[in-house]
């Protein structure tokens, strides 16, 4: 699905500062930009309100820099996940983001988009390990925040600024990264349970295990995967505690691979998804995250049951966006759902980047 | 517009008599905070909940009179110093532990909570609050959501920012706003991300929802000596590079053992030339097997008389001359002044020896004390206030440290935040863009510029902050 850039014309500059001058000159032009990564989420979002220039970062691949010693990497914005995790496991190390609809996704992309997968149980999103940014902004500059330490509080957390915001106030040009050392051992399980109540019980019960998994996934026809890593002593004692039958490390990257066309994220508080859960229309296929309150929707279902879920959803705290769907579809549906009620003051922000609204017009919040 | 008489009416008007201080003697408890600049305020106002500090802060708006956040004035970089005077905003009335979920496991609290009493309080449900600044019996999770702050046990768990999950805040115009919350995800901006470290500049906290997490069954505590700071800090990258990320691993170099050592009679080895302080937790099976690793690892790089703590008492008082470690080096000076640089890990034996020769340059001594898996220095310079002089060698010393981290691809500051006292080196890692498009975001939340003004950015009306003209002031050894 590349409902985003459908029509527009592409442009493929060859390092940040061409990429930043093309953007400027867009914006002096008033045309529209839409920054293309992989393109593996570039359903995401409403329809954009007119067409422009599809600006990618393909070109901008290169590993800058990554420390083995200091475990830190400085990557330009579209490298994949795929090239970037080969280069880390020569030195023993890893990313631990592992998105769904993978392969293919741009370092770049993912912080625009703020995907996550079942990894986040035990390392959190990108968000928390993300220690340096370098922006394009639509006025030609290239702005960098954070830097090439762990710890930093120099100056505003501008990776939180962009993270997630979908290339709305700049293009991602690269990124700095606490990188983690490969555990020293790592064992996956999985089990399976006759009705959603007692696969629900039984993964809390494994998540309540005195060592936490590092990825738990519950899937609707009761099927359980778990991941525990760490000291091989406490992963081997703490796996015979689960009870589960191992299972092949395969099974994650299968998972990843997974990419319905028409597909929601629902995010809610971890204590009520289990009561989101079971209000998805009856025989709807998901898999979840039951230990970050995260879970994926492949919609069979029509627009307006959808809608419906979307309110229960919301009123439960969370958020259900459409993370693709054909056009007359999310045209019904809308990506994201009511509006946070902060919004003037990201349309704020949104004016202080991106005066002339170039960027993504339409397609996010702001 | 200034503060008047008229403005501390209205002002009573919201809080209560009894809660604006505005005379001058008492206002002095109030010019200061853990670091070495001080001014004083205006007008004290003290709120007692979220509606009166929206209430202040529209007054102050319409008036235009500075506003500057504090909670327990612990702060390190002048973070809370009103350096343009206005109203110093003090939340402890704002102490209630207003929620713990132990289900969800998280707490909301009131930002003037003590950060270790919310771990004291979160222990009864087997759980407990992460970020651990040594300052932690005093400083409050307001204010260390304000700096982002850090602390020991950060190099597994995460700083403050990782444990946020939303706030609730007041912006510069009187609005109050909830940012963020219970659910991952929200949609649109992260403005909570951004609000988070942004030392007061941006908004005062009124709430903070943190997450808590459980107390891990075993804890293992171990004290390692090594013949160098090189030795030791090569031994602190061995551990990593060893696929071995603990939960805290901390060193003191020789000076610093030797102060602790007199004040807490901790068994520290004062022959060391370092020593590294090294933390696991989990499961009994994870501590002692990580544990049995590090120790091969420590002693493959020249580590001895390594000694784990046996009872949680003598846990505690190992933790005790780490985190006294600044109090305890009055003996050796009654003042320090200190910078939180940090560096690359591999990096620190370099960045240590520049540190030391700049301490001989200057005749300083220097204590080092910090967190070492990190790569973040805490170069103590100690010093005696009533040396004529002494303060602007002080300065200048700090300076040339702080010179020396960024000359090695650091940062200014790793958890003290920038404030007054690093303002003015900003530009030393960021460009004029950088620094223009946090403007931007300045600009965004406060148009007037009435929060916090003077800190973060290069203040083009004030010099760089000098220590030099204060004498006299004997100051307390603090945490930090």
């Amino acid at each position: 699905m590349v409902t985003a850039v459908a029509g527009s014309a592409t442009d493929k500059p060859a390092t940040a500062e061409e990429l930043a001058r093309r953007l400027h000159q867009a914006a002096e032009a008033g045309t529209a930009v839409i920054p293309v990564g992989g393109g593996r989420a570039s359903g995401m979002g409403d329809v954009t309100e007119r067409r422009g220039v599809a600006l990618h970062t393909s070109r901008l691949d290169r590993v800058i820099e990554h420390s083995q010693a200091d475990m830190v990497v400085t990557v330009e914005a579209g490298i994949t996940l795929e090239a970037l995790q080969a280069h880390l496991a020569k030195s023993g190390q890893f990313l631990p983001i592992d998105p769904f609809n993978s392969p293919g996704h741009t370092i770049g992309g993912l912080l625009a988009t703020g995907w996550s997968g079942p990894l986040r149980l035990r390392f959190g999103s990108a968000r928390d390990f993300l220690i340096g940014i370098r922006v394009a902004l639509p006025d030609g500059k290239l702005a960098s925040g954070g830097g090439r330490v762990v710890k930093n509080v120099s100056g505003y957390d501008m990776m939180k600024l962009h993270y997630g915001a979908l290339g709305s106030l700049g293009v991602i040009v690269a990124a700095s990264f606490k990188v983690f050392p490969r555990p020293l051992h790592d064992v996956t399980l999985e089990a399976s349970r006759p009705s959603f109540d007692e696969a629900w019980t039984e993964a809390e019960r494994v998540l309540s295990l005195p060592l936490a998994p590092s990825a738990l996934e519950l899937f609707s026809d009761g099927r359980m995967l778990a991941r525990f890593s760490g000291s091989p002593d406490a992963v081997n004692r703490t796996a015979a505690e689960c009870g589960w039958a191992t299972g092949d490390e395969s099974v994650w990257s299968d998972h990843s691979r997974r990419a319905p066309e028409r597909w929601a994220r629902i995010a809610v508080p971890r204590t009520e998804l289990k009561r989101i859960l079971k209000a998805l229309p009856h025989g709807e296929g998901w898999w979840a995250s039951p230990g970050v309150g995260i879970a994926h929707w492949p919609v069979d279902a029509t627009a307006n049951a959808v809608l419906d879920m979307r309110a229960k959803v919301e009123s439960a705290g969370g958020t259900l966006v459409m993370l693709s769907a054909p056009p007359d579809f999310m045209q019904q549906v809308g990506a994201w759902g009511t509006p946070p009620p902060t919004l003037e003051i990201m349309r704020r922000l949104k004016d202080a980047f991106d005066p002339k609204g170039i960027l993504n017009p339409g397609r996010f919040v702001v | 517009m200034r503060y008047s008489p008229s403005v501390g009416q209205e002002l009573r008007r919201i809080v209560g008599r009894d809660y604006v201080i505005d005379n001058h003697n008492d206002l002095r408890i109030f010019e200061r905070d853990g670091s070495i600049e001080g001014a004083m305020p205006d007008a004290i106002v003290l709120p007692a909940s979220s509606e009166q500090v929206a209430d202040v802060m529209f007054v102050a708006a319409k008036n235009r009179i500075p506003v500057v956040p504090r909670g327990a004035g612990t702060g390190l970089s002048g973070g809370a110093v009103t350096i343009y005077g206005g109203i110093a905003l003090q939340m402890s009335r704002m102490r209630r532990i207003i929620e713990i979920d132990p289900i969800a496991q998280t707490a909301l609290v009131e930002p003037g909570v003590v950060n270790q009493e919310l771990s004291l309080v979160a222990a009864r449900h087997g759980l407990f609050y992460a970020p651990d600044p040594s300052s932690q019996k005093a400083c409050t999770v307001g204010g260390n959501a304000a700096e982002n702050s850090g602390g020991p046990h950060c190099l597994y768990y995460g700083v403050t920012t990782n444990h946020v999950l939303g706030m609730e805040v007041v912006l510069a115009d009187g609005s109050l706003h909830w940012v963020s919350g219970d659910a991952p995800d929200r949609t649109g901006l992260d403005l909570c991300g951004i609000l988070v470290g942004s030392e007061g500049t941006l908004c005062a906290i009124t709430k903070v929802k943190v997450r808590l997490l459980r107390v891990p069954p075993s804890v293992a505590t171990l004290l390692a000596a090594f013949p160098s700071i090189e030795t030791a800090s090569q031994a602190v990258s061995a551990v990593i590079g060893n696929g071995i990320v603990p939960a805290a691993l901390e060193m003191m170099d020789n000076v610093t053992v030797g102060a602790v050592e007199a004040h807490y009679h901790a068994g520290y080895p004062t022959e060391a030339g370092a020593v590294l302080l090294v933390e696991v937790d989990g499961i009994a099976e994870s501590t002692r097997e990580l544990m049995a690793k590090i120790r091969e690892i420590l002693a493959q790089s020249s580590g001895f008389a390594m000694r784990e703590a046996q009872t949680p008492a003598e846990r505690e008082l190992l933790w005790a001359g780490r985190k006294g470690a600044i109090g305890a080096l009055g003996r050796i000076k009654p003042n320090y002044y200190l910078h939180d640089g940090v560096v690359p890990r591999s990096r620190l034996p370099q960045v240590l020896s520049a540190v030391g020769e700049i301490g001989i340059h200057y005749k300083l001594p220097v204590a080092n004390v910090f967190h070492a898996g990190d790569g973040n220095l805490h170069p103590n310079i100690l010093f005696d206030m009533r040396d004529r002089g002494v303060l602007h060698q002080v300065e200048e010393a700090g300076e040339e440290m702080l010179r020396a981290v960024v000359e090695l691809g650091g940062a200014l500051s790793g958890e003290h935040g920038i404030g007054l006292e690093k303002a003015a080196f900003m530009p030393w890692v960021f460009t004029e863009d950088d620094l223009d498009a946090m403007q931007r975001v300045k600009a965004a939340f406060d148009q007037q510029a009435i929060l916090n003004p003077g800190k973060i950015f290069p203040d083009a009306t004030r010099k760089p902050v000098r220590l030099a003209g204060r004498s006299g002031l004997a100051l307390e050894a603090k945490w930090w």
